[in-house]
Parts: structure tokens; C-alpha cells; sequence
């Protein structure tokens, strides 16, 4: 298709482009900018070149806060879906009890970040939460457990969403491929290695992108939960950048924070578009 | 239609007036508004606004409008981020170590030239010039409100079946603690000693160590070897698991201390005197309140906020904001606060009064016998981003992560020393 004239398709494109320029581009070059400034929002900025990038390198404090987003995800990305198929291949079944129990677990899902914050902090208190009590003191006060355990709490509440695309997954392979495995004889459990979990791929990648992404921007629970402790145990990366802005005020710091959580998701997000066309390439 | 453009007219309004510097005060059936951005919660949040109402029902002239702005912490976040968008409250309340920041950064009203403000008789330990070390010629910037210092709280019926005295130094006190530490078989503790592992109560420690954060001379120690003794003191407790560190960060800490202490789940806790009545009231056993213990010497720092006019905002509006901070300094409020929270009362003449009731509330007398060693801050612009920055995420990293206590503090002082 020729367009009639050669700025039809930047006209077509101009909305996406102008809302992609405002609310995307523009802030990432600003950010980028300030990140070679010390300023405080009160004071007038100076300008330190790559001071902020050598102090947030410094001690290893970068490191760590990728280390720690990393392993976070790694838990909710495994956790969920692990879980999410487990679920959906146990409740995918007719009658008003499997409903029930869908509509159980996704309900954790549509229940807001706070909400689910608040109702853990609740249950793993030492004092009085039936899970702190369980075990003897909350591992939100501690520096091997606190992590986990907020990982644990995202994994409860996205579980439910993967549940539900895995269902979905599971519900569109055709029936006449179980069937004809039955005849070749194939069990219960040939039939999920060999026809299942193939056919889920799509689906299964589908998932561990959307709970990557989700458990990368994971703040809500760290501020509530546990503001970045003990000792910054949990200090992920939208949380360390949201500290360094606003609790203490260095604009450039948290600039220089922005730009490389950008560049490691850029790389994230690249090593998964190539793994999609290679993919493809291979299905061709 | 018609609602969706009054909805961008009205945003547009919206972001104007937040972008604009203010010249005319707000006003409201002819009365000026003062909007007063507060960090209470709980009992102190229901007292103030008490107190509020009660000035706002006094006079016609101003009215002060109290808006809740999250803890401490999150207060002051939300009071930069608004001072640098110019939609700053007119009346604010800032934790001491951020004053000489603020004042420095020209955001706060100097207020040497309102109504007698140089004439109000505060307690000299808690008012600006005592509340600092090296402050003597700086402009009246901060005014003392919700004062306090940290003090002992103890379980006396523990206590007392155990045969344990409140301890008066850091030898009694890890004894102590050790003492009145007891596992069940079912794996629950009854801690002797609990402390949030936090900036405050390390500054108290290094005082007792006999060191100080800045010297006199402006240069940034962290206490030198009485900072590193500090640390090293609580390491040992947490060691002898004797000590919990309670979880949660800032303010959830020491809510969660308070809540343990509560429950019996621990003998002693060190906490702000702005708990006294909290605790007395809602303890099913009796709470005996004393100093914290010495070690080479006493000291304790102060705590809480002052008020704080911000400069931005309208002449009116600061003058009837002055005139609400002036109020809150008469005696009969002072008592109020200080009677209804267990924060000390700020003026001479409140204390004067007080002196009957002290005698029959013993535990809210000990903060302010204790100002007898209360340690000034540094007037030192980089003492919250020591505070917040560099010291306070340290603590924790050697007590709970195990860190040597003297490698710490030398990158602490390093990362203190290097320009912000």
C-alpha cells in the first residue's frame, strides 16, 4: 500500500509519536541530563560530569540493588509461574466448584498493590499475624528473609493472572491432539510433556514477560512493607530511585539510578525480542 | 462536554496557581488561611487537632487549616518536593536535623522581627539557640513545639519479679538485658531490651561514649571511636540475643516496638518521651519511665520538630501563621500538648505550672530532668544527609548484617565527607 501523499503515515503516527515524546523520550533525556548535576531542588544545580555514576557504583550500591531486582524477579517470575500452571492445569474443569476456586485465586489479582501490602503486613507480624506467630517473629525484620518474603507476596497476588492465561492457553489446544496421543497410547503424563506444555510456549513466554515486567517495577510493596530494610535488603530499583529523590533529595543521584535501570531494561528487553525472532525464525 | 471543559479549565487553573508564586493570601468568610502541614498520627494527631480547632473557634481573623502529610520522613519529602514546585504550605513542622539544610537553602522565614518572638520564654535547652551548637548568629528560623528525648521505658512487673533495677549504665543495662531475657520451649522469646536501630538513639550512644558527630570546629567525625563503640555495644546485645532489633523501617519501628512492649514481649525498650501516655494508657501492667544510662558520661540529643514558617509564602499569610505559633507557645496550650502526649513542655512558665502534676506523673518528668545533659545539634547543613543518607542504612547493615563496625564508619565518613 502507497500512501497519497508522503506525510500520511507520519500524520497516522504523530499521536503515538507526540505521547511517546512527552511522557517517554523527553523524560529519559532529562533524566539523563540531570544525572550530571548535584541538585537538590532547593538549591541552584551544579554540575559534577560523572560524579553521581561513580557515587551510586560506589561500595557496590548498584550492584546490589540490580542484584537484589534480579533475584526478586527470578522468585516472582519462577513463582508465578509455576504456580499459575499448576493451578490452571488442576482447575481446568467444569462444575460450579473449580469456578469458584478460579475465581478465588484471580481474585487476588484484582485487589490493589496497597491492599495486599497491608494485608500481609498484617499476617507476617511478629506480634499478632498469624504467619509472624508461626514463625516466631516477622521475616520482614530479617536481613536473609525479608526479600523472599516480599517476593512471596507478589507471587500470591500475580499467581491469579497467570492462572487465568495459562487457562486460557490450555483451553485453545484442540482437543483432537489429546485425543489422537490417547490412541497412540501416550498417559496422562506423556500427554502434558508432549502435547501441553509445547503448545503452552506462546503462553508460558507471554506470562514471564508480563510478571518480569511487573515485578521490575515492584514498589508498592517495599514501601509499604518495608521502606528498603533492613539494612536496604529490599531496596529495589524503583524504590532506590523514589529514596534518592524524594527522602533525600539528589535529583542528580536518582537521574543516574533512572538511566541505568533504562539501559538494563533496553538490554532485558532486547534479549527477549531476539529470543522471540529466533523463535519465529525457527517456527518458519 | 461542557463538564469535560470545565475539567481542563479547571487542571489548567490547577497547574498555573501551583506554578506561580503566591502574593495574596488565601482567604475564607474574610478570614486568612494558614495551611498547616502536620505529621502526627494517632493520640498526638487527635490532640493537635484539638488544639487547632480550639484556635480556629478563638479568634475571626485566621484559620488554620491542619493537613496530615504522612510520618516525619515523608512530611519533609512532600514539603522539598512542594517548596521547589512553589506550592509550599504557609506553616510546616521539620525535625531538628533538617533545619540548618532548610535555612541554608533560603526556604525558611526568618522570624526575629514578628510579635515578640525573641521575648517568649522557651526552656533554654529547647528553644533555636540551645537546640544547636553554633547557631548564636543565625536568624530565628525554628521554633520549639513537640520536643522530646529519648528515655527507658520498662515493664516494672517484669521487672520486679525478676529482681532487675532500671540499669544506669551500659553494663547494667546489658546485664539487664540478659537477665530479663527468657525462651519458652515453644521457641518464644520475652526479650529483655529492644531498641529501633536508628539514627536518634545512635547519637545518644556516641554522646554517652563521649564523642560527638561534628566537632565544634565544623569538621564531621561521626564520633570517631565513640561512634564505632556504640555500634559495637548494640552488635554484642544482638550477639547475646538479648536485644531484638524490631522490624520495619523509621517510624514503623518504633511502632512495633511500642506494640511488643505492649504485649509483654519485651522487658525494656529505649523510645521518645511522646509515647509516656500512649503507654500508660493502654499497659495492662505498670510502665516506669527513667533516663538513659551513661557510659563515660550522660547525654542524650533532643528530638522531635519545631515549627517552621516557609518564606514563599504570603506576607498575610505568615503574619497569621505567626500569630497561630504564638498561641501554641501560651502556656495553657504548652500544658495541654505536653500533659495530653508526654512531649516536654517548651516555655518556662508551662514548666512552672506543671510542677504538681509532675509530682504525680513521675514518668513525664524524666525527659525533662534528663535536658540536664541533652547534647546540642550542629548547626551543620549536612547533617540530615548524614542523618538519612549515610548513617541511618549503616546501622542496621552492622548489627543486623554483621558489618565491622570501624570499616562502616570509615566509609560513612568518606561518603560524608565527599561534597553531595
Amino acid at each position: 500500500m502507497t500512501p497519497r501523499a508522503p506525510w500520511h503515515p507520519w500524520a497516522m503516527l504523530g499521536p503515538t509519536l507526540g505521547l511517546l515524546a512527552v511522557f517517554f523520550l523527553v523524560p529519559i533525556g532529562v533524566a539523563a541530563y540531570e544525572s550530571l548535576f548535584s541538585w537538590d531542588m532547593l538549591t541552584p544545580p551544579r554540575f559534577v560530569g560523572a560524579a553521581n555514576y561513580v557515587a551510586i557504583a560506589a561500595h557496590g550500591e548498584l550492584f546490589h540493588i540490580a542484584l537484589r531486582t534480579t533475584g526478586f524477579s527470578a522468585i516472582v517470575v519462577a513463582g508465578t509461574m509455576t504456580l499459575g500452571l499448576g493451578l490452571a492445569l488442576i482447575v481446568d474443569r467444569p462444575g460450579r466448584f473449580f469456578a469458584w476456586v478460579r475465581a478465588s485465586v484471580f481474585s487476588a489479582y484484582v485487589v490493589s498493590w496497597v491492599a495486599v501490602a497491608l494485608l500481609w503486613m498484617w499476617m507476617l507480624d511478629g506480634n499478632g499475624g498469624i504467619v509472624g506467630r508461626a514463625l516466631h517473629g516477622s521475616p520482614l525484620g530479617d536481613l536473609r528473609w525479608a526479600l523472599p518474603a516480599l517476593a512471596v507476596v507478589a507471587v500470591w497476588k500475580l499467581t491469579g493472572y497467570a492462572m487465568i492465561v495459562f487457562l486460557a492457553g490450555l483451553q485453545s489446544i484442540p482437543p483432537s491432539l489429546y485425543e489422537a496421543a490417547a490412541l497412540d497410547g501416550v498417559g496422562m503424563w506423556g500427554r502434558l510433556r508432549h502435547v501441553t506444555l509445547p503448545l503452552l510456549a506462546p503462553t508460558a513466554a507471554f506470562v514471564a514477560t508480563t510478571s518480569l515486567v511487573t515485578s521490575f517495577q515492584a514498589f508498592d510493596v517495599v514501601r509499604i512493607m518495608t521502606q528498603g530494610g533492613p539494612a536496604r535488603a529490599t531496596e529495589l530499583f524503583v524504590y532506590a530511585i523514589y529514596e534518592q529523590v524524594f527522602l533525600d533529595l539528589s535529583v542528580g543521584r536518582a537521574s543516574a539510578l533512572t538511566v541505568v535501570f533504562f539501559v538494563l531494561l533496553l538490554a532485558l528487553a532486547t534479549v527477549q525480542l531476539r529470543a522471540w525472532r529466533a523463535r519465529e525464525g525457527e517456527g518458519r | 462536554m461542557i463538564a469535560r471543559r470545565a475539567l481542563l479549565r479547571a487542571s489548567a487553573a490547577l497547574a498555573l496557581a501551583g506554578c506561580a508564586p503566591r502574593s495574596r493570601a488565601v482567604r475564607e468568610d474574610g478570614r486568612v488561611v494558614v495551611t498547616f502541614w502536620y505529621a502526627y498520627g494517632d493520640l498526638v494527631r487527635k490532640v493537635m487537632l484539638d488544639l487547632v480547632s480550639r484556635f480556629n473557634a478563638s479568634q475571626s481573623r485566621v484559620l488554620v487549616r491542619a493537613v496530615h502529610q504522612g510520618d516525619y520522613f515523608e512530611a519533609l519529602a512532600k514539603l522539598r518536593t512542594a517548596l521547589a514546585a512553589g506550592a509550599a504550605p504557609t506553616l510546616s513542622h521539620v525535625v531538628l536535623e533538617v533545619v540548618p539544610y532548610l535555612a541554608r537553602a533560603g526556604v525558611l522565614e526568618a522570624l526575629d522581627g514578628y510579635d515578640d518572638a525573641r521575648a517568649i520564654p522557651f526552656v533554654p535547652a529547647l528553644g533555636q539557640r540551645g537546640s544547636f551548637s553554633g547557631a548564636d548568629n543565625e536568624p530565628l528560623v525554628a521554633i520549639p513545639f513537640n520536643r522530646s528525648t529519648p528515655i527507658v521505658f520498662a515493664n516494672a512487673r517484669v521487672l520486679e519479679e525478676e529482681g532487675v533495677d532500671v540499669p544506669r549504665t551500659w553494663e547494667e543495662l546489658a546485664d539487664a538485658a540478659r537477665r530479663l531475657t527468657r525462651r519458652t520451649a515453644g521457641g518464644d522469646v520475652r526479650w529483655g531490651f529492644e531498641v529501633p536501630i536508628s539514627w536518634w538513639y545512635w547519637v545518644a550512644m556516641v554522646g554517652q561514649a563521649g564523642g560527638r558527630i561534628v566537632e565544634p570546629d565544623g569538621r564531621i567525625t561521626l564520633g570517631a571511636d565513640a561512634g564505632v563503640e556504640a555500634i559495637r555495644f548494640w552488635q554484642r546485645l544482638a550477639m547475646d540475643r538479648v536485644m531484638r532489633p524490631p522490624p520495619g523501617r523509621d517510624y514503623q519501628a518504633w511502632q512495633s516496638s511500642n506494640e511488643s512492649f505492649l504485649q509483654g514481649r519485651i522487658a525494656m525498650m529505649w523510645s521518645s518521651t511522646a509515647y509516656v501516655r500512649y503507654l500508660e494508657d493502654n499497659a495492662t501492667f505498670p510502665v516506669v519511665a527513667a533516663p538513659l544510662p551513661r557510659h563515660v558520661r550522660a547525654s542524650v540529643p533532643t528530638g522531635g520538630t519545631m515549627f517552621v514558617v516557609l518564606r514563599a509564602a504570603p506576607d498575610e499569610e505568615k503574619l497569621a501563621a505567626w500569630e497561630f505559633v504564638r498561641w501554641m507557645c501560651d502556656a495553657g496550650q504548652t500544658i495541654a500538648w505536653s500533659t495530653r502526649t508526654g512531649y516536654m513542655p517548651v516555655t518556662l512558665p508551662a514548666v512552672e505550672r506543671l510542677g504538681p502534676w509532675y509530682a504525680r506523673h513521675p514518668n513525664d518528668r524524666v525527659a525533662y530532668d534528663q535536658l540536664a545533659h541533652a547534647t546540642p545539634w550542629p548547626w551543620s547543613p549536612e547533617l540530615f544527609r548524614i542523618d538519612r543518607d549515610i548513617v541511618e542504612p549503616r546501622l542496621e547493615d552492622a548489627v543486623l548484617g554483621g558489618r565491622d563496625a570501624r570499616e562502616l564508619l570509615r566509609e560513612a565518613l568518606a561518603e560524608a565527607r565527599r561534597p553531595a
